[in-house]
């Protein structure tokens, strides 16, 4: 069970860079390195609310601190596809390749992100076909009534 | 792909680790796609590939880590080791400073993983034998003294980067074969897969199928 969009961080690393964060939280002196770890671990979450909380992390940093930004659109891709946010993540993968096209490791994720919406995609497709089934299923039921009744 | 949910018994877990621009996505490139990447930024955090090999007639899905090279990821791209059941720990032949760092990578590894891990030394780029600042004789004297396998190869022309990945895979699996590697063990890295009836005996071996993130579990 693995893939970059599926695996989960272990809690007890969320907790090492979650306590660090805090520490220079309440200092009042957070370094980019300390909250982009952290932020890093809560998109791994396999909570959609911490993957929510590393994301506006992740969106902070963006506007704060250039040096980051290509790691920053990165996670923030993969936080927003973990929370089923497509659009949102092809958003921050295309904008990537417009800096960087050939990416490769961005080019695959986008291969990733697209194969998560025709998997979900084709489970809607199957919930159809399931209804179709059941209709069959009542209209054969009918006509084997109608047919008791001759 | 009709032999069931599952068309590989086993998975292993692999990291890639060294220092940066060693070459480690390269090598991971030419294992699943067999292209050389010419221009190849460095890689954010980890990357992830896969590839379905056959060893003894079985065939084993390799989940491959790929591990930034960087020193700001170190931190959180440790937790990536824990449950590797193969570490391809790569230095670049033409810059010693990479090859100088290997005991930290190596007590990094040795740490995190476990006594049945197999690590394997890839002394990297060695198609370019004119820049050569690492002999052969020094780095198969250091996979000696600490226990690794090893081998001198190129990501640009693919000398040796298959053999790297298969002989990794042919020492985790004599380890299961053996009784050394507890499946049961939930950092050992392997998956046994046992809704498939095992290999079929009439496949040729080194049959494979490539491809980045084609994760069917």
């Amino acid at each position: 069970m693995a893939d970059i969009l599926s695996e989960t961080v272990l809690p007890e690393d969320l907790k090492k860079f979650e306590k660090i964060y805090h520490e220079q939280l309440y200092k009042n002196d957070v370094t980019p390195k300390a909250q982009f770890e952290y932020a890093w671990c809560l998109v791994r979450s396999k909570y959609p609310a911490d993957i929510q909380k590393g994301i506006i992390l992740l969106e902070e940093l963006y506007k704060t601190h250039e040096e980051g930004q290509r790691d920053y659109l990165y996670y923030l891709a993969i936080g927003s596809a973990r929370l089923k946010e497509y659009s949102k993540a092809m958003n921050y993968v295309r904008s990537f390749l417009t800096i960087e096209p050939g990416n490769q490791q961005v080019l695959s994720l986008q291969q990733t992100i697209k194969k998560k919406m025709e998997k979900e995609g084709l489970v809607g497709m199957a919930m159809a076909g399931g209804v179709v089934l059941a209709v069959g299923a009542i209209v054969g039921v009918g006509m084997a009534i109608a047919n008791k009744a001759k | 792909m009709s032999a069931g949910p599952y068309n590989y018994s086993y998975i292993f877990k692999y990291i890639i680790i060294g220092d940066m621009g060693v070459g480690k996505s390269c090598l991971l490139h030419q294992f699943t796609e067999k292209k050389f990447m010419a221009d190849c930024p460095h890689t954010i955090g980890v990357e992830f590939g896969t590839r379905i090999i056959e060893v003894s007639g079985q065939k084993i899905k390799l989940q491959i880590w790929d591990t930034a090279g960087q020193e700001r990821f170190r931190a959180v791209t440790r937790s990536y080791y824990r449950g590797a059941a193969g570490a391809l720990m790569v230095y670049d032949i033409t810059r010693r400073s990479t090859y100088n760092h290997l005991s930290s990578w190596l007590t990094d590894t040795r740490n995190l993983t476990n006594p049945s891990t197999v690590i394997f030394l890839i002394g990297n780029k060695c198609d370019l034998e004119g820049q050569r600042d690492v002999t052969y004789e020094e780095a198969s004297k250091f996979a000696e003294e600490n226990g690794l396998m090893f081998v001198e190869a190129s990501a640009k022309t693919g000398d040796n980067v298959e053999e790297a990945f298969l002989e990794t895979a042919k020492k985790i699996y004599q380890s299961i074969q053996d009784g050394r590697l507890d499946l049961n063990a939930a950092e050992s890295g392997v998956q046994h897969k046992p809704s498939q009836p095992g290999g079929r005996p009439g496949s040729a071996a080194g049959g494979d199928q490539s491809g980045r993130d084609n994760c069917a579990c």
